[in-house]
């Protein structure tokens, strides 16, 4: 027995790498699941250390393009990943490991239409912040008469001649944004079953339907959670709401007053989206106590559901 | 001799009783393919039936266990923005229509309804995966594009989960050669990415085209594989390990750039993904775009951060070398 015992530990210690047991992935998709059904698809806890998804989203991310071999990468990115009609567009370059001459982009539309050309800068003045310092900064106002009925995509096509010769291209973009409505910079908060309600108020100068998002700080600063909300609206001065459900204010152990960092607004309803500029530290709620705040599960029926169909595979 | 008479019985009753079980608990399989030049998937089942297909070569028939599994294939409109009817809708339908027991195009139907009990895995292909993301991330009323040309919702309650192959979630930085008329020195595989049409324009890897712009997390978790084969040219344009077509960064839904370089040692864990949840990852394969999806490329597998293989017990590190010899469809059989 013994000596059995022995042989199949030998075997086992050489086995080769293995997948997880067949079930795993059913059974791991059905935790994860219980786990999201605490809350509402609508109002998500932050861990400890994660990003602020609302800002995340509205930060444009640089589009890297490396030259030959890998060498003398060109990148470019926008100032936000959307600009309101009427404020300039801010563009950025940068040539890594190599000295660039001179820096042009075209910004050219979804039907390939060119509809301007431009040069970046390095000279420290206007937007571009040091010069000499290898990013290279441009500044454009859109042509009059390109006002699009919701928001339209653009890209920003770069162009790089280096010292020695050699030529960079890359590629970004952004958004043109026409929203139907903005935010109004007024606020107040609320506790409603157990959970903070955050009432924003908007002004409405077309209906359409509009989508809000926001994230909740601590005092101290840690990103606590987030919530997202959708309406039809007509115009005028509407309110609408963002519910911070309660089991995240004792998840995460943090009291009253609350901090909404972030809060991004949109005008949906048609693709893309026009996106307002994003909103930091819109407002400070009262000093909710923890006592306040529900404590119980949401109880997600949707994905209960999924965890037990799972469950059983 | 009775005791081993006895233990040979109750094996075999064991064995029986897993085949019964396997049987009895499998979920059908949904394919959803990736972008395509033409609307030939859309407009044919036998297109989009051998989009999956490479001489002899069969993804969907090994995927299955050699069709033992209940299957549905759907055919969209590749050529079209990620989030338009003849896209996101065509395929939001026919997952509904699958999970009513409705046939595909080619007569093929789930065993099961979701009403009786079923379950519904999607395995999709490159840009099918854009197409998931944003059908999950708009299921909810809250959602910014709640419902948007079909009912995203009732796939968002009905399906179990994603599997996805060589995904285009940050995009590819293909579709920013081929649109920035960059593709002579690139040379894209014509397959896939033929010209800045309204499919690529949209899979470009800037933010203002991005589908976590306009969605919000998926509802259901999207499991990641992906190929790091290069594709001569086409791969010179790409940052970090690719499959010749997308890049990492897009493969594995990483935060941050859609053009990060990353490699198997070092690609974004199961923490830093372009949403806060939904996304995790399974492995990845010494494959290129087009190996993903016809299994015609028995290659090396190997383990990444956060991923499903086990050395010893425990999750194999980054890198490591976990199969010499498996195609991204006989790995999905080891997942159910």
């Amino acid at each position: 027995m013994r000596k059995t015992f022995g042989i199949v530990m030998i075997v086992l210690s050489a086995m080769p790498a293995v997948a997880q047991e067949r079930s795993w992935l059913a059974r791991e998709t059905a935790r994860e699941y219980r786990e999201q059904a605490r809350f509402p698809e609508s109002s998500r806890a932050l861990r400890p250390g994660d990003a602020d998804p609302v800002k995340e989203k509205r930060t444009a991310t640089a589009q890297t393009q490396a030259g030959p071999e890998g060498k003398g990468a060109l990148s470019v990115r926008a100032e936000s990943v959307s600009f309101e009609v009427g404020r300039p567009i801010r563009l950025y370059a940068t040539v890594e490991q190599g000295i660039a001459l001179e820096v042009t982009g075209e910004i050219v539309g979804a039907a390939g239409d060119l509809v301007a050309t431009f040069a970046y800068a390095d000279d420290g003045r206007g937007i571009d912040r040091k010069a000499g310092d290898g990013t290279w900064s441009a500044r454009v106002r859109m042509p009059e008469g390109l006002q699009p009925e919701l928001a339209a995509s653009y890209m920003v096509k770069v162009r790089s001649r280096l010292l020695d010769g050699d030529i960079r291209e890359s590629m970004g973009g952004f958004l043109y944004s026409n929203p139907a409505a903005h935010l109004t910079g007024r606020y107040r908060d609320e506790l409603r079953d157990g959970s903070l309600v955050i009432l924003a108020e908007v002004d409405v100068t077309r209906a359409g339907r509009f989508h809000l998002a926001g994230t909740l700080y601590s005092m101290a600063g840690e990103p606590v959670g987030t919530a997202q909300a959708a309406a039809e609206l007509e115009p005028g001065r509407q309110w609408i709401e963002l519910s911070f459900y309660g089991l995240m204010f004792h998840d995460r152990e943090v009291a009253g007053p609350y901090r909404l960092g972030t809060v991004a607004f949109a005008t949906t309803g048609g693709m893309p989206n026009a996106l307002n500029d994003l909103v930091e530290n819109a407002h400070v709620t009262r000093a909710w106590k923890l006592e306040q705040m529900t404590e119980r599960p949401f109880g997600n029926q949707r994905l209960l559901e999924a965890a037990a169909r799972l469950e059983k595979q | 001799m009775r005791g081993r008479r006895l233990a040979a019985a109750a094996v075999l009753a064991l064995a029986l009783f897993a085949v019964a079980g396997q049987a009895s608990a499998q979920p059908c399989l949904i394919f959803v393919h990736g972008k395509q030049t033409n609307t030939n998937t859309y407009t044919s089942y036998s297109s989009a039936r051998n989009y999956w297909v490479n001489g002899s070569n069969d993804f969907i028939r090994t995927a299955t266990k050699e069709f033992a599994t209940p299957y549905y294939v759907i055919g969209y409109n590749g050529t079209r923005p990620y989030w338009e009817s003849q896209s996101a809708g065509e395929v939001a339908n026919e997952i509904v229509n699958a999970t009513n027991g409705g046939a595909d195009a080619g007569g093929r139907r789930c065993a099961t309804t979701y009403a009786n009990g079923g379950t519904f895995w999607v395995v999709a292909h490159s840009m099918g995966n854009t197409v998931m993301d944003y059908i999950l991330g708009n299921n909810d009323a809250s959602d910014p594009n709640f419902n948007y040309n079909g009912p995203y919702d009732q796939v968002a309650a009905r399906i179990s989960l994603v599997i996805s192959t060589g995904g285009a979630h940050r995009g590819s930085q293909g579709a920013d050669a081929v649109c920035g008329n960059n593709n002579l020195f690139c040379n894209f595989s014509a397959i896939f990415i033929q010209s800045c049409d309204d499919a690529t324009y949209w899979l470009r890897s800037s933010d203002d085209v991005q589908v976590r712009t306009y969605a919000n997390a998926p509802a259901k978790t999207v499991w990641l594989t992906g190929g790091y084969e290069a594709i001569f040219g086409a791969s010179a344009c790409l940052s970090g390990e690719d499959d010749g077509v997308v890049q990492y960064a897009s493969i594995f839904a990483c935060n941050g750039s859609a053009t990060a370089s990353y490699d198997n040692s070092n690609v974004c864990n199961n923490s830093n993904k372009q949403e806060a949840s939904g996304f995790r990852n399974l492995d990845a394969c010494h494959e290129n775009h087009d190996d993903e999806r016809n299994a015609s490329d028995s290659d090396v597998r190997k383990a990444i951060p956060g991923g499903n293989w086990l050395c010893n017990g425990v999750p194999c590190a980054p890198n490591t070398t976990v199969q010499s010899s498996m195609t991204t469809a006989r790995y999905i059989t080891l997942l159910y």
